[in-house]
């Protein structure tokens, strides 16, 4: 019951969340120099001809008629087409303005539910290391505040937060890909593929969770119930596993749901570094090329993933913690 | 426990020495425990009550270390075998602490952690029968339908349940030893008595010993069988409670026992009823206030009231006081009065004007008049300003005075409160909390105000300081005619201090009476309960056996209809339950909300007083 009431007030409020994002981005994205139809005719396309897709593609609209026919067909499941990749595959360029395939351009939907499986299971792998990493080196620097795991968590928190993500890309391909030959990267071609990308973001992400975790440790291992705990005849290991971490875990989940979320929507770099085929890569071209129903497809589906995962990261919360009622 | 013949002491310490770093805390205690036994040890803050309590349940924690002396349970050293003592914790050696608040963990429910726990130190033991016997003790304290309470939530339970709950968590490995450390300290005098009485039923039925750690005399009078003094890290003395009484052997506990404030003693200064023209400063008319809050599981908002039907004049130069337990609206109350919220109906009438209607603008103009102390000496002060800066602040807001006007100004109510002069530019950092209290009442007299609310003033303070405070208060009041309303739960300081006294229960105000008519013919059942409970070395003039009945105020969500008193008053009738009595004057400017003081009943009423 209580679930229940929960998650049709979340997804309510999601959809608004949602529709407000795709107003705004929309709206931006007409506002902002830079036409599409002159980078999709080509720099030699005569003016007239320009004005004359734009009229025909519905650009000269106002926009709160095109954001209405847009929203309309996003009910309906349709993100529309892109303005420059073709169905088949590679993107086209600017020079053949008299394009008569305009009909066989992809479809968002089809792109993304290409991409975003990749981009998934890089977020997926690249949580499962940070949290690898950050977890014993957290939670010992929880348990001994002031002492060395705890400074050690700071020292290496700090390195890894001095660590340029495009940096180290290039280095660990350089030297555990090309040289060493363990991994492969660059492209896709099966999951090996995706471990050195993941590993790189773990190492940007880990610092966040270290810090996260050892403040929140140190903060239960204070308190009343834990120091009496001991009192009362509860061994060590089940006052800091059954007691500590559960009361600490909260905090980091609602981290791990940011950090999850963010990789979602923009591991841009390091997808753009790795040639990764993912939503980074999709969504880089994309605004490069000014590719509207793309882009706008993109933000949409990453806004509604975010919703959806806070939705589920604040469940899982209340049922660690019963006190708390989102 | 068979073993243990009343011969053989549980618990021997001998020549117990504490010490931190070189400062020593606890010198040479030494005592016998039997079992059957309460020892309560008693000493002002300071004088190493909860650092005995630590040790002697091996919980010392940095830099506090045991410096010589031996913890003898049942012969066997505790001091020279730590791997020992943490075997005895919580299975033979049972501690419960006086914050049960945060006890337990809020993530886990109750009785999960009570089998926890007993399957930690007695790992022989099913969970099923862990279970069972929980719910069994659960219900031996008293905790209402235990078997449901025991899937409940430590946020579910009220403070004095959460308390029942940590006795139960350390009764139920049967521990020959039990540690109370300031057990009844969080709770209202009420369940205080309630568990007192609990403890000493349980140490028949379980034949536990007890040491019960307590910084009230007549708490550990009442509470034990022999009571040992503690004064600065020595015993001062050990006897059983009426000799310590009658014939006090040290120095320090005759003063303990003189400075003990005294609700009945007819030399008890009470301050006269009428001191000042009966011109009301303030007036309350039939105030409520509820407010609605969601509960989990449940679709729709439930309506908590907070304040009801409560009403009644302050008059100039009066202390009025509002007594009551935790939860009965006083703060609510506070609220409405400082116009910090609106009230859902009713009129509260300051000077003329009405506070709860008042635009905002008139309210911060009419605030200059009324001015608000609160409880906490620490949380009310900005920690990066400096004195000088936090007095003048008031003036500011109000635009009153130049620069140089107010500095004056701020230096001269710092004078008045006795703050030394030289602290204008300091911080707060390095202040008492007495001195903060000061500061507090500096900052609300600066603008001159008519009216002084005090919530809970002198609750964080010790006796000491207590009185002092009190003392500033009625100079002041002399100098400038301040009119003050004491908010508090405090009985004895409310004797000393309060003209006139309010009553509340549960969001209700169900007795007004002058001072001396209060404490010694209170109109109310209520009021009879919480004087047969005050902590007092008296003899009582109302016993608890008959003015108190078991359990707690109900929840102020979904009130019952009739009189809220009606499921604790040991008098209620049918038509208690069915019609809510209204404020009824009782001659003397005393009012009272029972059906007992009407006419008809008044026979009824006498019988019982």
């Amino acid at each position: 019951m209580f679930v229940l009431r929960f998650l049709v007030r979340r997804l309510l409020q999601g959809v608004v969340i949602v529709f407000l994002v795709s107003a705004l981005i929309f709206t931006l994205l007409r506002v902002v120099p830079g036409d599409p139809v002159r980078l999709m005719a080509g720099g030699m396309a005569p003016e007239a001809l320009i004005e004359e897709i734009a009229t025909e593609m519905g650009l000269r609209d106002p926009i709160p008629v095109q954001f209405a026919r847009y929203i309309g067909g996003v009910f309906r499941g349709d993100f529309g087409q892109s303005f420059v990749r073709p169905a088949s595959g590679a993107a086209v360029g600017g020079a053949s303005f008299d394009d008569s395939t305009r009909g066989e351009r992809a479809r968002v939907l089809t792109l993304i539910a290409e991409t975003a499986p990749m981009t998934i299971q890089l977020a997926l792998l690249a949580m499962v290391f940070a949290l690898m990493i950050a977890l014993p080196i957290g939670i010992a620097g929880g348990l001994n505040p002031g002492r060395w795991p705890d400074r050690m968590a700071l020292y290496l928190s700090s390195i890894f937060v001095s660590l340029p993500n495009f940096w180290l890309g290039i280095v660990l391909a350089l030297v555990v890909s090309v040289k060493w030959q363990l991994v492969p990267s660059i492209g896709y071609h099966g999951f090996a593929y995706t471990i050195l990308p993941a590993f790189v973001l773990a190492i940007e992400i880990a610092p966040f969770l270290i810090r996260t975790l050892t403040v929140s440790v140190s903060g239960v291992m204070a308190q009343n119930f834990i120091d009496i705990a001991r009192v009362r005849g509860l061994s060590w290991g089940q006052i800091v596993f059954r007691h500590a971490l559960k009361n600490a875990s909260v905090p980091l989940l609602n981290l791990l749901g940011v950090q999850f979320s963010m990789l979602l929507g923009g591991v841009l770099v390091i997808e753009f570094i790795f040639d990764y085929p993912g939503l980074g890569l999709l969504t880089i071209n994309a605004v490069m090329q000014r590719d509207f129903p793309l882009i706008q497809g993109i933000a949409i589906i990453t806004a509604a993933a975010f919703v959806l995962i806070n939705i589920v990261v604040d469940l899982a919360a209340t049922a660690i913690d019963p006190r708390l009622d989102y | 426990m068979e073993t243990a013949t009343q011969t053989d002491p549980v618990l021997r310490v001998e020549g117990l020495s504490v010490a931190a770093g070189e400062r020593a805390v606890l010198s040479d205690i030494s005592f016998d425990l039997h079992p059957r036994e309460i020892l309560a040890v008693i000493g002002e803050s300071g004088s190493g009550k909860t650092v005995l309590a630590r040790a002697l349940a091996s919980w010392l924690a940095d830099p506090l270390r045991v410096t010589g002396g031996k913890i003898l349970f049942r012969g066997k050293d505790l001091v020279k075998d730590p791997a020992l003592a943490r075997r005895l914790a919580g299975r033979e050696i049972a501690y419960v602490g006086g914050n049960p608040a945060g006890a337990l963990d809020p993530t886990m429910t109750v009785g999960a952690q009570l089998v926890e726990k007993l399957r930690a130190v007695r790992p022989d033991i099913s969970s099923a029968e862990a279970k069972r016997k929980a719910i069994q003790l659960l219900d031996a304290v008293r905790i209402p339908a235990a078997a449901k309470r025991f899937e409940e939530y430590p946020f579910q339970y009220s403070g004095g349940m959460m308390q029942r709950a940590m006795i139960v968590d350390a009764l139920i490995s049967d521990p020959p030893l039990l540690i109370a450390d300031n057990i009844t300290q969080p709770l209202d005098v009420t369940v205080a008595a309630q568990i007192l009485k609990l403890m000493r039923d349980l140490n028949h039925q379980f034949s536990t010993a007890v040491l019960f750690i307590c910084s009230s005399l007549p708490v550990a009078c009442d509470a034990s069988d022999r009571v040992m003094v503690l004064n600065q890290g020595r015993v001062a003395e050990m006897q059983p409670p009426a000799a310590l009484i009658r014939d006090p052997q040290s120095g320090y506990t005759r003063k303990l026992i003189a400075e003990l404030p005294r609700l009945w003693d007819e030399t008890t200064h009470a301050p006269a009823e009428e001191r000042g023209a009966p011109v009301p400063v303030l007036s309350i008319r039939d105030v409520a206030k509820a407010y609605r809050i969601r509960r989990r599981g449940e679709a729709g908002l439930s309506v908590v009231q907070a304040v009801r039907n409560v009403s009644f004049d302050v008059y100039q130069g009066d202390n009025f006081g509002v007594v009551g337990e935790s939860g009965c609206g006083k703060s609510s109350l506070m609220r409405l009065l400082t116009g910090l919220e609106r009230p859902d109906h009713g009129e509260i009438v300051f000077d003329g004007a009405d506070v709860g209607s008042a635009p905002a603008s008139k309210l911060r103009e009419m605030r200059r008049k009324f001015q608000l102390v609160l409880q906490d000496p620490y949380g009310s002060l900005p920690p990066q300003w400096p004195i000088g800066k936090i007095l003048e602040e008031p003036l500011k807001i109000h635009g009153i005075g130049s620069a140089a006007e107010r500095r004056e100004r701020a230096r001269s109510v710092m004078n008045e409160v006795g703050l030394p002069d030289g602290y204008y530019n300091h911080l707060t950092g390095g202040l008492s909390a007495g001195q903060r209290q000061r500061l507090n009442v500096a900052r609300a007299m600066i603008l001159e105000p008519r009216l002084l609310i005090m919530d809970e003033t002198l609750s964080a303070l010790d006796q000491t300081e207590q009185g002092k405070l009190l003392d500033l208060f009625e100079r002041l009041q002399a100098q400038h005619g301040f009119t003050y309303i004491f908010i508090s739960h405090d009985l004895t300081m409310v004797r000393r201090v309060c003209s006139r006294i309010a009553v509340m229960y549960l969001g209700e105000v169900v007795e007004v009476a002058p001072n001396e008519r209060l404490f010694f013919d209170p109109g109310h059942p209520y009021s009879r309960a919480l004087l047969s409970a005050a902590p007092t070395l008296e003899d009582r003039r109302y016993r608890p056996e008959d003015c108190l009945l078991e359990g707690e105020p109900p929840s102020p969500i979904d009130l019952p209809p009739g009189c809220a008193f009606a499921s604790r008053c040991p008098h209620a009738f049918d038509r208690c339950r069915r019609e809510n009595p209204v404020l009824v004057n009782r001659g003397g400017r005393a009012l009272a909300a029972c059906f007992l003081n009407e006419p008809a009943s008044a026979s009824l009423e006498n019988a019982h007083a």
